[in-house]
């Protein structure tokens, strides 16, 4: 890993217009950490994301994916570094079939990267996220929690490194979001993969990751492990207290 | 696939055939039907995967008109169909680097807007610089040469549809037409995909304009830069299904019948025609012509 974090931004800002969606936040990732993004609604949780993805172009700062530049690149190379991503409305290809859109990953930014056993195929990605009997489905026919889960198998059909996840729960059932966070899990333990996960169900959120960031009007005022986080009197003020209470 | 490629061959055989039975009118009429069969292909080709919907036809097909032209008494036939496809690619390379991270109307506003910019421009220059008001091909194949030559270009437009369906680079169209930002993420260089898509189209179009300038003898930029070519291009891939392989084939046999037909006695009435078909397909088959017996297709499309 010569001595660089996977991913880091270095006072990314995007700015839209007047408005700073994301204000000089700085992180860096780990190889296999498991990341929560919490903030209340127009934090700059997605914003960050489409930052770090590629998919927005940064107005300033810098990222740096193992030490190299990616700042104003776009979005297809930051697959072909490793960086993969789900979006929070899943986006899959409605008229291909369940295993084809896991097969487009595997055309493009998969190809030729390296890859463990479970991200050998078509087959095995749609056995690790569950969805083997649909493969024959169109993407469009099966269920919108069956629809996140192949977002998710679209994304490690990139092979990644780094995997963002954009509200992979909201929506699901207690026993759904249960099993989400068990596979994520798995991922990162037997992929060795670095999970950054936004959720907007603080609980759920904390009790599965190992750190937590906290985006609070576009800025970061926490970086910790959840039971820091949760103590930290500017989240509470911010953010938790009032969201705690309602829960 | 395979079956593709049995009725791509069996129509060839067909048309190869057809100069030595055929009437006059008969071969004309052929002609003309090769020439839009050819021109809507490739627009779908690349327009009807990725719904940019491009009116550049008649930009790419007056300029390999107008390079054959120029070229024609220096070099064979066949070479200057292959310098009208480059030059038209040449063309479509520019044109996609300015025009082709525009979206929806933007874009086919855009590369309506172009193709009067080139059509001006070289008006102009015909008149200022080099002072004639249009060219008069000298040098002519014959007949049949012409018709064998499109017949050719329809074919390898066809050939390389059935091709560019089943490799990497045609799901990378069809991805940027699903959802482009989606593809992109998946690893999709979009913009090399979209530009290599756009100049693969253009290359036809210069090439069917390269071989078709010679039928005139006489050109000028109203001629072969006519828009309409671009229109008639772009409602026969939708009425035939653009997203379909054969769609377009089948909606330029319709074509050039009515065309042929309706043109010379009732004008108005074909404009009127292809008017009213383009609306009800539309409203009623947005999947073209070919939607009417898709059911079978989409379990055997991937």
């Amino acid at each position: 890993m010569n001595g660089h974090p996977l991913l880091e931004a270095r006072s990314l800002t995007v700015r839209f217009g007047g408005l700073v969606a994301v204000d000089a936040v700085s992180a860096a990732f780990a190889p296999a950490e498991l990341v929560g993004i919490i903030g209340p609604n127009g934090a700059g949780k997605t914003t960050f994301f489409n930052a770090l993805s590629g998919v927005q172009a940064a107005t300033g700062g810098a990222l740096f994916a193992q030490g190299q530049c990616l700042t104003g690149a776009p979005a297809h190379r930051y697959a072909r570094h490793g960086i993969a991503r789900s979006f929070q409305t899943p986006r899959v290809f409605g008229e291909l079939s369940v295993a084809a859109n896991v097969g487009f990953g595997l055309q493009f930014a998969g190809r030729g990267r390296p890859a463990s056993a479970l991200l050998k195929d078509e087959t095995s990605i749609l056995q690790l996220i569950g969805l083997p009997a649909q493969a024959t489905l169109p993407a469009a026919a099966v269920t919108p929690s069956q629809q996140r889960l192949l977002e998710i198998g679209m994304a490690l059909a990139t092979r990644p490194k780094l995997l963002l996840l954009d509200e992979v729960a909201a929506g699901l059932t207690e026993a759904e979001v249960e099993a989400m966070a068990q596979l994520i899990r798995r991922l990162r333990d037997e992929l060795d993969l670095t999970v950054i996960w936004i959720e907007h169900a603080v609980t759920t959120l904390l009790r599965h990751v190992e750190r937590v960031l906290v985006l609070h009007q576009g800025r970061k005022i926490a970086d910790g492990t959840p039971s820091e986080v949760v103590r930290n009197p500017e989240v509470v003020e911010a953010y938790l207290g009032d969201e705690m209470a309602d829960e | 696939m395979k079956r593709d490629w049995l009725i791509l061959i069996a129509l060839t055989g067909w048309a190869l055939a057809l100069p030595h039975y055929g009437s006059d009118f008969a071969v004309s009429l052929a002609l003309s039907c090769l020439m839009y069969a050819a021109l809507a292909s490739s627009w779908s080709l690349f327009c009807g995967a990725t719904r940019y919907l491009s009116l550049a036809t008649s930009a790419f097909f007056g300029i390999g008109a107008y390079t054959s032209a120029l070229s024609l008494e220096h070099v064979p036939f066949a070479v200057a169909i292959a310098l009208g496809a480059g030059v038209a690619a040449l063309v479509a390379l520019v044109m996609g680097a300015a025009v082709l991270h525009l979206r929806g109307t933007y874009f086919a506003v855009l590369t309506f807007g172009m193709t009067e910019l080139i059509r001006h421009a070289i008006s102009y220059w015909e008149k200022k610089v080099s002072g004639t008001v249009g060219r008069v091909l000298t040098v002519v194949p014959e007949r049949d040469t012409v018709y064998l030559a499109v017949l050719a270009l329809a074919v390898l437009a066809l050939a390389t549809a059935i091709v560019v369906r089943r490799s990497r680079f045609g799901l990378a169209l069809a991805g940027i037409g699903a959802d482009e930002q989606r593809a992109q993420t998946l690893g999709v260089d979009t913009r090399r995909v979209k530009t290599a898509g756009f100049a693969l189209t253009a290359a036809f179009a210069g090439a069917v304009g390269a071989a078709m300038s010679v039928r005139w003898t006489y050109i000028d930029p109203v001629t072969v830069f006519n828009p309409f070519i671009g229109f008639q291009t772009v409602l026969i891939a939708l009425i035939g299904g653009a997203a379909t392989l054969w769609g377009p084939v089948v909606a330029a046999l319709v074509f050039s019948l009515l065309a042929e037909t309706l043109r010379l006695q009732l004008p108005q009435l074909y404009m009127m025609a292809l008017g009213l078909l383009l609306i009800l397909c539309v409203l009623y088959l947005p999947g073209g012509l070919a939607s009417l017996r898709l059911p079978r297709r989409r379990g055997a499309a991937r």
